[in-house]
């Protein structure tokens, strides 16, 4: 269902949707019932933009990320750009919608027979890119390589899987160790990806660089010159051909530089830009000859606190330092409102977000009384570990000095992502910047983080908190989305409590486009998935 | 004598008065800036130049000719320093290679070679990281990658020297090694040393422009002109002055204290005397 | 005239050695790890210990620099960490585009300096001179992504002339490839041309100074036959020295350049390594660049001692 256009030829005579999140998501739950492919024009409302055209075959995408992907191995992959690419190149079993709800991928049904059992009806009929068969043997074989290859970085989403077994050609079954109510929505990204085992056995480790054959997907493989572009060609024999794929090619380069990457879209030479900063996006909203779509994330931005190092191995100082925050400051200051202040982990657009608590709002009395409490009233100092983006830069810049009006002193200390990510996993800092690109389950923005964890893991702070430990796991025990979503409102009062993390702002991620891109759905995992798109 | 040449020539004098005035505001920044440096409102960002400020505010509101005022000492320092740094390390290490000779000297030698070969960025940005990324470790850095300049040029004049009679009197005359390499070689040396740091420290206070853009060197809230020009180099379209204040002090300083090198280099260096 | 090369020659090694020793110790103390760097999202300590061994990151650091110049020794350079391809490999793919962006970068700064360097000598100390010497210097007064960015705006978004980004192969489609390296080799051209300015105009004044050239005059010969054809054939000596010198420099030095307009050089890929402390990568680009500086002044050095027999037999 793609945005600006109407649901049918006779119109529905719905608007086009402005450019604020709630309209948006208002606006998507209502199209979703359109099953006509329809025209992106007018993404910013021009009526004559309403008019329809059918897709048309051809053309190349040329699409620029940041970063070059790190590998083509989706099970042997740890990068976020990554799993752009695969979500063109490959099929998950399962697929999200626009509002996060799980579809049928390469799984056309699945049951749950009880709570320890998951049952896949497989698509009849799909190929690899290498003409070999997808089927049930296939599907175990890819549960079995992420559970055990020895560089698999996939164990930890498929660790609840006791064994997979193949009932028919086209069914398996998947033994739980425990119920795991998170699992689905794990198989709609990198942990539900099928590659072709041909191509596994044939290829072995060249297969991170050289994917052909090894997909399902509307795309294939054609090369990957590394640190120039990465190439896929349209998959002429898709098993799904509704509504696509039309592009015959998609061409990916990495832009290091944010200012040269939008002035490459605005010159004409890529038609895709995955993330416009928060400040250019009023530029560019102004500028006609480029389109741009909000699509809410799933991120949560923040930082995570030491507990068990001086300062916050104190719960009082902690507290202090959070009511010391301006968080609305901060999100309408340095992110411009491209995003919202952040209540929790879990982000707006998830079935479980709880608008009933509140972000953490500014209070200097409680800042002094939680300074005596934690026995330093006259303030205290710490350090603060970042990473050379601008705008964390900005952000840290902004924090210190409204740390500083409540008498506490933050020293920001800039090291590189890959110092970070080290100082992050063997805990040497105080408080450190943390930004999760999110998942579309909760639980994939919370377990990992506040479960207690023994060696490294993403937990950082070294919580410990037996309630917050059980309730992660009845989460993932429980199926039912109305129970379950009571259980992380009652996570986040308590992380509020604890605070392993402070919790900043939910960014909105900007995509921009030519206006010649037609077609494109944008879904709020930020994935950019072009078998809809076509150009004009 | 070398002073009146010094004088001489419009360039001169241009580089000497900026690089005075220069000197002048990082001393002065508490009582030249306008504004403070570091107060920030976020209710006038990006402000453009104005009465109250004149290159007006950068993204968190914070005025910028301040900015560029403080920002004074701390890329005068990052220039001066290290190139103090490198002239130090570079002359003793030279003047030990050259006078000791022989093994000594070819093992110093083949150092200063290593570390000349080694793309000097790359060398920065290991040892910044290693150091320590804030200011210390730039400036070390950086003094690093200068000092194979230095020894270099000191050996040769040493080599050069060492042959002179009057060295050769000296020498009958009973003085030590020691003595003979203050008192007499040194002085004699000195003069390409002045030159060739006048002309660094230019460069120095460019790379760590360039450092600050590989995200080394000063840390925030503090800023350099290169940090403040690479922070705003993505508001360059939208706020310009944000990068044109301080590019334009990094400019004019840099010429003037190029156009002073040159001057230096043509007062002191005689076969230039025309 | 053997001896010489072959002392040189020799000469070289120790240098390598303290390069390899240095660059290795070096970038092991960084604090970050390849395998955290890899593994940014999805941090599992099973996968880490076992790649950690599968790279030999768990051996003490003396003994990975035993391995690594073990296998140096041998001619192996080793494999990137981060997508295993053989380091020698990476770096030929990067060197061509390295190459094209330095040399046109050349061409480009001795159009610029020629004209500026002969007009700062012939009127020294004049207005004309502190002009051309500014505009020489603009290169160099400038950080070079600030240059880099502001012909961006120019020439790419505003007047729409030159691609903004990205490399096209000249050899395969000269055209759209010499327009793609145009602006980055401006960039790094006009820093170029800085330098080689202002070591023309010295090296003229020096040779305008000599005194056939005083003769020349006396015998009445014009100003610019003078400046012309006896002053710049001496003259162009040292510009030639540090031409040679900058070339090899450059290769690897062009790493903002290459940044900001996304080249696929070698800067580029040296410094993404040492970012993502890509170890063998780094060790092996690094003495690769290293290599080829000192190739480089040998190769200066030897036509200096071509041509001036003195230094030969010293």
């Amino acid at each position: 269902m793609s945005v600006g256009g109407v649901g049918k030829p006779s119109g529905l005579g719905l608007g086009v949707p402005g450019t604020s999140r709630r309209s948006f998501l208002r606006w998507c739950a209502a199209a979703s019932g359109a099953l006509t492919p329809v025209v992106a024009g007018g993404l910013r409302g021009s009526p004559e933009a309403l008019a329809q055209t059918a897709p048309k075959r051809g053309g190349t995408l040329r699409v620029a990320f940041y970063i070059e992907a790190a590998t083509m191995d989706p099970h042997l992959s740890g990068s976020k750009i990554d799993r752009q690419v695969y979500h063109n190149l490959y099929d998950p079993l399962l697929v999200l919608d626009v509002r996060l709800g799980l579809q049928p991928g390469l799984a056309e049904s699945w049951t749950q027979p009880d709570p320890k059992t998951l049952v896949f009806k497989l698509q009849r009929g799909v190929k690899f890119h290498d003409g070999t068969d997808f089927n049930a043997e296939v599907a175990k074989f890819n549960f079995n390589r992420m559970k055990t290859d020895p560089k698999s970085v996939r164990k930890g989403e498929t660790a609840n899987i006791e064994s997979v077994d193949v009932v028919d050609s086209h069914t398996i079954r998947l033994n739980l160790r425990r119920p795991d109510a998170s699992l689905l929505a794990a198989l709609t990204d990198r942990a539900g990806m099928m590659v072709s085992p041909k191509v596994v056995q044939e290829r072995g480790p060249d297969l991170e660089r050289n994917a052909r054959g090894a997909g399902t997907g509307p795309f294939e493989f054609v090369e990957w010159v590394k640190d120039d572009h990465i190439l896929l060609k349209r998959n002429d024999n898709y098993w799904n051909k509704q509504a696509g794929p039309y592009l015959d090619q998609i061409r990916y380069r990495p832009i290091p530089d944010d200012t040269v990457k939008l002035a490459s879209l605005q010159s004409g030479e890529i038609e895709v830009m995955d993330y416009v900063q928060p400040r250019d996006v009023a530029a560019v909203k102004a500028d006609k000859k480029v389109a741009v779509v909000d699509v809410p994330s799933l991120a949560s931005f923040g930082y995570q606190l030491n507990h068990a190092k001086a300062p916050f191995n104190n719960k009082a100082l902690r507290q202090a330092m959070v009511y010391a925050l301006d968080i609305e400051q901060v999100v309408k200051g340095v992110w411009l409102a491209v995003g919202v202040p952040s209540n929790g982990p879990i982000p707006p657009s998830s079935w479980a977000y709880d608008s009933s608590i509140p972000a953490v709002r500014r209070d200097l009395a409680k800042v002094k009384a939680k300074l005596a409490e934690g026995g330093q009233p006259n303030g205290f100092t710490f350090s603060v570990t970042i990473n050379n983006i601008p705008i964390n830069v900005q952000e840290a810049e902004v924090i210190q000095a409204q740390l500083a009006e409540a008498g506490i002193t933050m020293k920001i200390k800039l090291v590189d992502s890959a110092a970070l990510l080290s100082d992050g996993n063997n805990k040497n800092f105080e408080m450190i910047s943390y930004q999760w690109s999110g998942r579309p389950d909760p639980d994939g923005n919370t377990f990992q983080f506040f479960k207690t964890a023994q060696g490294i893991s993403l937990n950082w702070s070294g919580i410990s908190n037996p309630r917050i430990d059980a309730l992660l796991d009845r989460s993932r025990e429980v199926s039912d989305r109305a129970e379950r979503k009571k259980i992380f409102s009652e996570l986040t009062r308590l992380l509020h409590e604890e605070l392993p993390m402070v919790f900043i702002v939910h960014p909105i991620e900007p995509k921009a486009f030519s206006p010649r891109v037609q077609g494109y759905e944008p879904i709020p995992d930020g994935m950019m998935r072009f078998k809809s798109v076509w150009l004009k | 004598m070398a002073l009146r040449r010094l004088a001489s020539g419009p360039l001169a004098l241009a580089g000497a008065a900026v690089t005075l005035v220069a000197v002048v505001v990082a001393l002065a920044a508490p009582v030249l800036a306008p504004h403070n440096p570091l107060k920030q409102n976020l209710g006038s960002t990006l402000a453009s130049p104005s009465r109250t400020h004149l290159l007006g505010t950068d993204n968190v509101g914070r005025d910028v000719l301040s900015r560029v005022i403080w920002g004074t000492r701390i890329s005068l320092v990052a220039g001066f320093v290290s190139i103090a740094i490198a002239a130090l390390a570079g002359t003793l290490i030279g003047l030990f290679a050259g006078y000791r000779g022989g093994r000594v000297d070819g093992l110093a030698m083949r150092l200063m070679d290593a570390v000349l070969s080694f793309p000097p960025l790359v060398l920065a940005l290991a040892l910044g990281a290693v150091l320590g990324a804030d200011l210390t470790g730039v400036l070390i850095a950086l003094g690093v990658v200068y000092t194979p300049t230095f020894a270099r040029l000191m050996r040769g004049q040493v080599l050069t020297i060492r042959g002179r009679e009057y060295i050769e009197a000296a020498r009958a005359l009973g003085a030590s090694g020691g003595a003979i390499a203050w008192r007499h070689v040194l002085p004699n040396a000195a003069t390409p040393i002045v030159v060739q740091a006048s002309l660094s420290v230019a460069f120095a206070i460019l790379a760590e422009a360039s450092l600050s853009f590989l995200g080394l060197g000063v840390q925030p809230p503090d800023a350099s002109w290169g940090s403040m020009i690479n922070a705003g180099r993505g508001y360059l379209r939208q706020a310009p002055w944000v990068v044109f204040g301080p590019g334009a002090a990094l400019f004019v300083t840099v010429l003037g204290l190029n156009f002073l090198g040159d001057a230096v280099r043509d007062a002191l260096d005689p076969k230039l005397r025309v | 005239m053997g001896r010489f090369i072959l002392g040189r020659m020799v000469a070289v090694i120790p240098v390598l050695l303290l390069v390899t020793a240095g660059i290795f110790f070096l970038i092991h103390l960084t604090p970050g790890d390849p395998i955290d760097a890899m593994m940014a999202e999805s941090v599992d300590a099973g996968v880490k210990a076992e790649l950690s061994r599968q790279l030999g990151l768990d051996q003490p650091i003396h003994v990975q620099y035993l391995r690594w110049m073990g296998r140096l020794l041998r001619g192996d350079l080793g494999r990137s960490i981060r997508n295993g391809q053989p380091v020698v490999e990476d770096v030929a793919r990067r060197l061509r585009p390295s190459l094209e962006l330095a040399l046109l970068a050349m061409l480009i700064a001795l159009l610029v300096a020629f004209p500026l360097g002969m007009l700062s000598a012939a009127r020294r100390n004049t207005a004309a001179d502190g002009a051309s010497t500014a505009f020489a210097l603009l290169g160099i007064c400038m950080p070079n992504f600030l240059v880099a960015l502001l012909l961006i705006f120019l020439f790419g978004v505003t007047l729409r002339w030159l691609p903004v980004s990205g490399y096209t192969d000249p050899l395969e489609d000269p055209v759209n490839g010499l327009r793609s390296l145009t602006l980055p080799a401006i960039t790094l051209g006009l820093a170029l041309a800085a330098v080689l300015t202002r070591t023309l105009r010295s090296s003229l004044i020096e040779a305008l100074s000599e005194d056939y050239v005083r003769t020349a005059r006396a015998k009445g010969l014009s100003e610019r036959v003078i400046l012309g054809r006896h002053a710049l054939k001496n003259g162009l000596i040292p510009v030639a020295t540090v031409m040679g010198l900058q070339l090899g420099g450059l290769i690897g030095g062009a790493v903002i350049t290459e940044y900001v307009f996304a080249l696929p050089g070698v800067g580029r890929l040296v410094v993404d390594a040492v970012f993502a402390r890509d170890y063998p990568l780094v060790q092996g680009v690094v003495l690769l660049i290293a290599v080829g500086f000192i190739l480089s002044s040998l190769a200066v050095d030897l036509v200096y001692a071509w041509l001036d027999p003195r230094i030969r037999y010293r």
